[in-house]
This record gives structure tokens, C-alpha cells and sequence, in this order.
């Protein structure tokens, strides 16, 4: 018995060590180490970054990249992981080992260094200065649709705002559209403008409702505007076409040739069964005449 | 005179009891290496069992099928199945109706397998839902416009027939059992009483028995066209590539013969064999039906040439990655091997008589059987990956199918329940009918009633 909680004990201590070493070294040479990351942290760089993270290591690495995804990672956010260089980390996400992939033929350069300046964000959010309140216009212009957001500072100087991210939708049955593009960033005026497009159904008068939005910044917060506008094609409606009995309608609308051969068909095979079944207790009873 | 006749009557009488003794031996006879195959079968049911149970609770993520190939193994089997079970209404009915005398060995064997096959089938359809408690929706809320409702009620009528047409013919046997089984538990006695239904064998009972015998003969040919028909039509109603063919119908039927004159074929073999009925089921019999093969495959055999070689003509576009597919492509291995060794090389060899003992043409039809189960796999799944619209940001993996071994163990169970229900009913049912085949070797009805 103490022979075996011996080789138990050799066992466990050599996975153990085996596994140590697994997750102590990671060579990454000098001068890997001491590259610079060439991005400064500023809100456009962070966003990008965070897009990325959000699309591709979430998964494994959480939501909070604390390690906790739909496997067990690593934290990226801890205080061991933290104090590496930026060179380290950027030469850990381009190879990958194991079950983290080499990201490096998948994201560009820059990107991986967003990615990087978003960690670093995320671990210490006193990085960057809390985010602002700013007030957000809408105008629409008519001859060519397009919508204009307008970003002034919230305060009662109203300066405009430059360099910020505007998204632009229009309200859907279940959701939102994108309009524009992914970022749209404002001018030095504060203003951005994306053009309307053609052929979007509205309700049944043709409206519909745009939306502009400023979220997930970083430097400012969650802001959002509305305005209906009669732009769209008005949605025709298809009541008559639904409520006729056709073979695409519902239950109660299927056809009437249908109706009367499939029912005919069963009724007839169905009466034959029937028909046989009543012959058992026909037979059942000319044996019990037989005995008289 | 009167002597003579007497004695005559004597000895046709010991000459029936010894018919009926010998037809009813496989009840009498229950050997360990029955009990072991009754046991490996269940076990084979158990982990289908457990593995269904598995499927419950995680889902259909146990299964290989996905957002594009969302039908696989449980499908194919299903279509297996239902052309299996089209076998009961060509031996029974078909046959019969066109006066074949020689198939009456037959009609029982094949009989059973069409109504284990359809028990069979309708469980996997309920396997195969990712959320069986909602099966009821189909009574409340289906559409009479939709195939799907169509093939539940076809089915479950043909398999309500062939339940009476295994059912009626074997009262008259009932009967004869009820005598002669006095030595066998309680249950068993009262089983045979009940469903005997007072057989006497009077002439009116008679009267009665073959009238419905015949409306049920006469209506089972349509239906069970119409489900395989049917069956077929679950995939020809939808644009597919591969599906959106206008003789799958015929194509799928011609099939089932096929098959199910293979499953018969087999089925004898090993019913002959182990319970020794070499004088009822002969090589006669066994020649008959590797030509009724030989028939059935070359039907399908140019049906097949029209399914395939028309649109490989053409070349559609949209069609040509799913023909490709199976002529050179991914899955072309396994069609060439099933249309080469599952039907031409059959044909080829069972048009010559020495293949057509029982030894060989067992085995032939055993490779037939194979390669028809594969080719519902082949009708099935290749068309799912082939979508007429392209398909965009799906992981590599949806874009094959493979089964996980749940699904080979659960579609394996299937093929273990259909022999549970054969090999139980042999135990408790003649096999081969009894008052049919003394009727049919002159016995006269009195002798068979009074004995
Ligand atoms: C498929 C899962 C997976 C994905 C996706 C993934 N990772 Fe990882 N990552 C891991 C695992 C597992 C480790 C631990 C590897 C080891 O130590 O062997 C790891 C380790 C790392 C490390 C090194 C941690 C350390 O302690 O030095 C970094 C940095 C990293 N990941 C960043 C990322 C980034 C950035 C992304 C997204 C672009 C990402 N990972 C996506 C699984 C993943």
C-alpha cells in the first residue's frame, strides 16, 4: 500500500513538474522583447483594438480577458502578464503555443499592437481620462438623403468635437441597420455626413426611423439620436395574397382539390380498414355459433 | 371400402400433426445460444438506449449534423427502413394476386420484417428531432399541404395493413396452436386463446377471412407505393440539387424491391438454416427469389441511369457541384462501390444459376443490402452539402458530414430492434404458415380443424 501511495505521489509530482514547465517558458529572444510598439494610445487606436479582442480572443480569454472564456486561458490582465514589454506580447500573439493561435499571418501589425494598447487599457482604465458628455445633432438634407451628426461638447460653449466615432443605423423590425460605415470619424467642424440608401422599406407610408449613435468610446459616453423621416419605399401589403387558400397558406387555407383527395384517399383506405376490422368480430362470432 | 378410407384418413392425419409439429419446432426449441443472441441484441438496444438518452440531454450536438447537412445517418436509415418495409406488400400482395403459389413460404418472413422495419422507422424520425416533446405539434398544427403530414399518415396506415395482413393469416394457426401448446406458460395459452378469436374453421369464417384478406391485398399496393412515393417526395418537393428530379418516385420504389426481395432473401437463409426447414423453404425457392432480384435491380439499375446520367448530360450549374461530387468527387468512391457491387455486379452474377443457390445468393444479397443502406446515405446527405445558394463563414467542419459514433450506435440499435422483434416472434409464431401450407399440399379443411 505505501509502496503504491509512493509511485502515486512520483506520479503526481512529475505531471505536475511537466506542466510547470509548460507554463513558465516561453522564449521570446532580446531583441523581440524590445520592440516598441509604434501606436500611441489614443481612442481610435483603443477602439480598434477593442473590436479585434471582441472578435477573435474573447472566446478563449473572456469577456474581462481574465482567462475565463469558453476554455481556460491565460489572464490577460493580471499583474504578471502586465509587467511584460510590449515587445513580449506582441511576439506571443504573432507565434501563439498550444491552443493559442498564431495570430500573426491573421491580423496585421498594427492591429496586434491595438490589441495590445487595448489590454493595457483594460488592466488600468486610469490610462485614459474618464469619458465625457457631449451633445449630438442630427440634420437631415433633402434633395440628396443623406443624415449629418453634429458632436458639440456638452457644455454651454458647445465647441465642436473632432475625431469622433459616429455610428449611423436605421430601425429595422428586429434591430438596427448599419448605414455608413463601421467608424465614421467628424471633421474639424464636429460634423460627419453618410448618404441614405436607396430602395429601404419603410412602414406602410414609407417612413423610417434613423438613428445616430455615439458607443463604446472611449473618450466619451454613450449618446443617441433619433428622427423619422418618409424615405423609404412604403411596404406593401400582402393581406389578400395570405388569407386566399393556396398551397403556401396556413392551416385552415389549404387548397380545396387538396383537402378533398387527400381526405378522400384516407376515408377510402380507411374504410377498408375498418371494413377488415369488423370482419374479426364477424369471424369472433360465426365461431361462437358453430359451438351451438 | 369404407376401411380403406378410414385408413387413408389415418394416415393423412399423422401425416398433418407431423407438419404442424415440425412448422411449430422453432417454439419449442429455446437454445443458450438463442438466449445469448437475445441478450446481444439488447445489449446493442441498451447502448443505443444510452446514447439516444445522451442525445436528450446534450442535444443534437452529439450527432454530426449541422446548419448544412442538417440530415444524415438517422434519415438514411429511415429511408432504409420504409423501402425494407415495402417488401411485406410484394410478397404478399403483389405476388399472391397474380396467382404466384411458390412465394407462400414467404409471405410470414416477409411480412414481419415490413412491420419490425416501419416500427423501426417511425422511432428513428423521432431520434432524429432535436425536440421530440414537441412530436404532438405535427397532429395540432401541421398543414395537409405539407409531405411531412402526408408520410405520417401513409406510414402509419401501411402499418396498420400490415399488421392486419400479418395478423389474419396467421388466426387459422392460432388456432392450431392453441391446441397444441398446452405445455407453454399461461400468458403464452391465453395470448393464442385471445387472438384466435374462436377459430373453428367453419366454412363462413373461411368466407369472411379470405374477403378481407383480399380488400387488404388490393389496398396495400397503393399504399405502400404511396409511401415510399411519398417518402420520396420529402425530397423531391424541395429545390435541391441531386432531389429536384421528377422520377424519384419510381426511382425510389424500384429501390425498395430491390432491397427488400435481398432482406427477404437473407432473412430465409438464415431461418432455413437454423431451424432446419430445408423441405418448406427450398432451393427452388431461393432460386425464384434471386431472380425476382435479378428483376427488381434491373428496374432499379435504369432508373438509376436516368437519375444520374440525364443531369451529368447536362451539367447545370447549380447541380454540377453535387454530380461532380459523386461521379469524381468527394463521395465517389462510395457511389461507384454501391452502384458496381451493389447492383451491376449483382445482376451480372445472379443471372447465372449456380449463383442463385442459397449459400452465394445469401451473400450477394447481403452485399445488395449494404449498398442500399449506403445509397440512402449517397440520396441524402451529398445534396445538403450542396446548397444551390452558396454558403458563407460556416467553420470548415459544417461543410463535411461524418457520423459521430452516437449516431452509428443508435442507427446500429435500429437494425438490433427490427432482429429483436423478428427473432421474439419466431419464438412465439410459426414462422412459416401453417394451414396455408397444408391446405396448399391437399390436407382438407376437415382434417385441419379436427386434428
Ligand atoms: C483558441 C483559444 C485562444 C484564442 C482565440 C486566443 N487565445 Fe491567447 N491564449 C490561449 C491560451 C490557451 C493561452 C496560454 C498558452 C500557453 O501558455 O501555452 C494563451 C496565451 C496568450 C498570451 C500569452 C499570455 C501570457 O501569460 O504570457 C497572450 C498575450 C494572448 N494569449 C493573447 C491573445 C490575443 C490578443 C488573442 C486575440 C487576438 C488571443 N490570445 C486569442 C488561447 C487563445
Amino acid at each position: 500500500m505505501a509502496k503504491l501511495n509512493t509511485i502515486v505521489a512520483i506520479l503526481i509530482f512529475a505531471f505536475s513538474l511537466g506542466a510547470y514547465s509548460q507554463t513558465t517558458t516561453w522564449e521570446v529572444s532580446a531583441d523581440q522583447a524590445a520592440k516598441k510598439n509604434p501606436l500611441e494610445i489614443l481612442p481610435k487606436n483603443l477602439a480598434l483594438g477593442r473590436n479585434i479582442f471582441k472578435r477573435t480572443c474573447v472566446a478563449c480569454h473572456g469577456e474581462k480577458a481574465d482567462g475565463k472564456g469558453l476554455i481556460q486561458s491565460t489572464s490577460l490582465i493580471d499583474e504578471k502578464f502586465q509587467k511584460q514589454t510590449d515587445g513580449v506580447v506582441f511576439y506571443k500573439i504573432s507565434t501563439g503555443r498550444d491552443k493559442m493561435p498564431p495570430f500573426g499571418a491573421m491580423l496585421k501589425e498594427d492591429e496586434i499592437w491595438s490589441v495590445i494598447n487595448y489590454l493595457r487599457v483594460l488592466a488600468d482604465p486610469s490610462a485614459i481620462p474618464p469619458p465625457k458628455n457631449v451633445k449630438l445633432e442630427l440634420t437631415t438634407g433633402e434633395e440628396i438623403k443623406s443624415i449629418t451628426a453634429t458632436v458639440l461638447s456638452a457644455d454651454s460653449a458647445k465647441l465642436p468635437l473632432s475625431e469622433v466615432d459616429v455610428h449611423f443605423y436605421v430601425k429595422r423590425e428586429f434591430g438596427l441597420m448599419r448605414i455608413g460605415e463601421m467608424s465614421n470619424y467628424t471633421g474639424a467642424d464636429g460634423k460627419v455626413k453618410v448618404f441614405f440608401p436607396e430602395k429601404i422599406v419603410g412602414d406602410s407610408e414609407g417612413n423610417v426611423t434613423l438613428v445616430v449613435k455615439i458607443e463604446n468610446n472611449f473618450l466619451y459616453n454613450d449618446n443617441e439620436t433619433t428622427n423619422v423621416k418618409k424615405w423609404g419605399m412604403p411596404l406593401l401589403s400582402h393581406e389578400g395574397e395570405f388569407s386566399r387558400r393556396a398551397l403556401w397558406g396556413a392551416r385552415d387555407k389549404s387548397p380545396v382539390w387538396l383537402l378533398l383527395l387527400a381526405n378522400g384517399i384516407i376515408a377510402i383506405v380507411w374504410a377498408v380498414i375498418v371494413y377488415v376490422i369488423y370482419n374479426l368480430f364477424r369471424i369472433k362470432k360465426a365461431g361462437r355459433i358453430f359451438f351451438k | 371400402m369404407t376401411d380403406l378410407y378410414r385408413k387413408e384418413i389415418e394416415i393423412k392425419k399423422e401425416q398433418f400433426q407431423y407438419l404442424v409439429s415440425d412448422l411449430n419446432s422453432p417454439l419449442n426449441r429455446t437454445g443458450s445460444s438463442f438466449k445469448i443472441w437475445i441478450g446481444f441484441l439488447l445489449l446493442l438496444i441498451a447502448m443505443a438506449g444510452f446514447m439516444y438518452v445522451r442525445q436528450l440531454q446534450q442535444g443534437l450536438g452529439t450527432t454530426d449534423m449541422r446548419d448544412i447537412a442538417s440530415w444524415g445517418l438517422y434519415i438514411a436509415d429511415f429511408v432504409f427502413l420504409i423501402a425494407v418495409s415495402l417488401v411485406g406488400s410484394l410478397i404478399t400482395a403483389i405476388l399472391k394476386l397474380s396467382n404466384v403459389k411458390w412465394a407462400t413460404p414467404l409471405t410470414r418472413i416477409s411480412e414481419i420484417i415490413a412491420v419490425a422495419a416501419l416500427i423501426a422507422a417511425l422511432l428513428i424520425i423521432v431520434v432524429d428531432m432535436g425536440r421530440p416533446d414537441r412530436l404532438w405539434h405535427i397532429f395540432v398544427h401541421g398543414r395537409l399541404q405539407s409531405p411531412i403530414v402526408w408520410d405520417i399518415l401513409v406510414v402509419n396506415t401501411y402499418l396498420v395493413i400490415s399488421i392486419l395482413l400479418l395478423y389474419i393469416p396467421l388466426i387459422p394457426d392460432l388456432a392450431l396452436l392453441r391446441k397444441t401448446m398446452g405445455h407453454k406458460p399461461k400468458w403464452q395459452q391465453k395470448m393464442y386463446k385471445i387472438l384466435s378469436l374462436g377459430w373453428q374453421g367453419t366454412e363462413e369464417q373461411f368466407r369472411i377471412m379470405n374477403l378481407s384478406l383480399t380488400a387488404l391485398m388490393v389496398i396495400i399496393i397503393p399504399v405502400a407505393l404511396s409511401i415510399h412515393t411519398v417518402t420520396s417526395w420529402l425530397f423531391a418537393s424541395t429545390l435541391r440539387p441531386g432531389w429536384d428530379s421528377t422520377i424519384f418516385g419510381p426511382y425510389f420504389v424500384a429501390g425498395a424491391f430491390m432491397v427488400g426481395a435481398a432482406t427477404v432473401i437473407v432473412t430465409m437463409y438464415v431461418i432455413m438454416t437454423n431451424y432446419n426447414f430445408k423441405a418448406y423453404i427450398t432451393d427452388e425457392h431461393f432460386d425464384l427469389m434471386g431472380k425476382l432480384l435479378v428483376l427488381t435491380s434491373l428496374v432499379y439499375l435504369y432508373f438509376n441511369l436516368n437519375e444520374f446520367m440525364v443531369p451529368a448530360y447536362k451539367m447545370k450549374s447549380g447541380e454540377s457541384a453535387h454530380i461532380l461530387g459523386l461521379l469524381v468527387g468527394e463521395y465517389s468512391v462510395l457511389f461507384w462501390s454501391v452502384q458496381i457491387l451493389g447492383m451491376i455486379l449483382p445482376i451480372l452474377l445472379l443471372i447465372i444459376k449456380p449463383f442463385r443457390k442459397p449459400k452465394p445468393l445469401m451473400i450477394i444479397s447481403v452485399v445488395v443490402v449494404i449498398g442500399a443502406f449506403l445509397k440512402r446515405f449517397l440520396i441524402v446527405t451529398p445534396t445538403l452539402l450542396h446548397p444551390f445558394l452558396p454558403v458563407q463563414n460556416y467553420p470548415e467542419s459544417y461543410h463535411h458530414y461524418n457520423p459521430t459514433f452516437s449516431e452509428i450506435m443508435i442507427t446500429v440499435g435500429s437494425f438490433a430492434g427490427i432482429m429483436l422483434i423478428i427473432s421474439l416472434f419466431i419464438k412465439l409464431f410459426p414462422i412459416i404458415p401453417v394451414y396455408e401450407t397444408a391446405h396448399e399440399k391437399g390436407f382438407p379443411n376437415e382434417i385441419i380443424n379436427n386434428s
